[in-house]
């Protein structure tokens, strides 16, 4: 089973970013959570190429107050 | 779901057959830990790597006023493994931020003797620990140019 490791970056907001391992690789227009906030994935690419199961993904995020139900409920 | 699977879906793992799997997993140790409470701290010795198998941590450098979050990391990632490779002195404190935070607990003792036994696992996990160690570069590269 795949594993897609993702680098996710937050703009415009103090918060730290996440890296996680998910089932499903990210895609523009996700809406993740993370903590108490919600983002909105706007820009993906690939980190590094993919070695066995392992996938690797940057998702740059933006603050999305007006969405209700995430995607994903991340930390 | 049990340790051995768990493993499987852990990056510094990817490579290793289930027999490897199953020795990596004779020397993990669990530990429960709740949100808030210190795992390592910035500064002091560290002679263990973990393995987030559920909940959240938080990464930060600096205390007090100074402090800095640097990232949030879930289930499947790795911490404390910088003193494994350098044994140098923690560079980051890390706590948990979610309750019923479970981390597998490996002693550095037990991994380079597992490492010097099978040079097979010691080759597969040091390669693995390398490309975590760049991942994580890279987003800090990327969260600076934000």
């Amino acid at each position: 089973m795949a594993t897609y490791k993702v680098s996710y970056v937050i703009t415009g907001s103090d918060h730290p970013g996440a890296i996680l391992s998910m089932r499903d690789a990210p895609k523009v227009g996700d809406i993740v959570k993370l903590g108490n906030d919600i983002f909105e994935v706007i820009e993906v690419l690939e980190l590094m190429p993919p070695r066995g199961d392992f996938h690797y993904f940057h998702a740059t995020c933006r603050v999305n107050p007006s969405a209700e139900t995430p995607d994903s409920n991340l930390q | 779901m049990d340790l051995h699977n768990l493993l499987q879906d852990v990056e510094i793992f990817n490579g290793l057959t289930e027999t490897e799997l199953a020795v990596i997993s004779q020397i993990c140790q669990e530990r429960l830990v709740n949100s808030g409470e210190t795992i390592t701290k910035q500064g002091e010795p560290g002679g263990e790597m973990y393995i987030i198998t559920e909940g959240f941590v938080q990464v930060s450098i600096g205390s007090g006023s100074k402090e800095r979050i640097l990232v949030n990391l879930g289930a499947g990632q790795i911490f404390g493994e910088m003193a494994l490779v350098d044994k140098g002195p923690r560079s980051a404190t890390v706590k948990a931020i979610a309750n019923q935070t479970v981390v597998q607990v490996i002693r550095a003792d037990d991994f380079d003797r597992t490492c010097n036994q099978n040079t097979h696992i010691g080759f597969i996990v040091m390669r693995n620990l390398a490309s975590d160690i760049s991942f994580k570069l890279r987003h800090r590269n990327l969260s600076e140019t934000r």
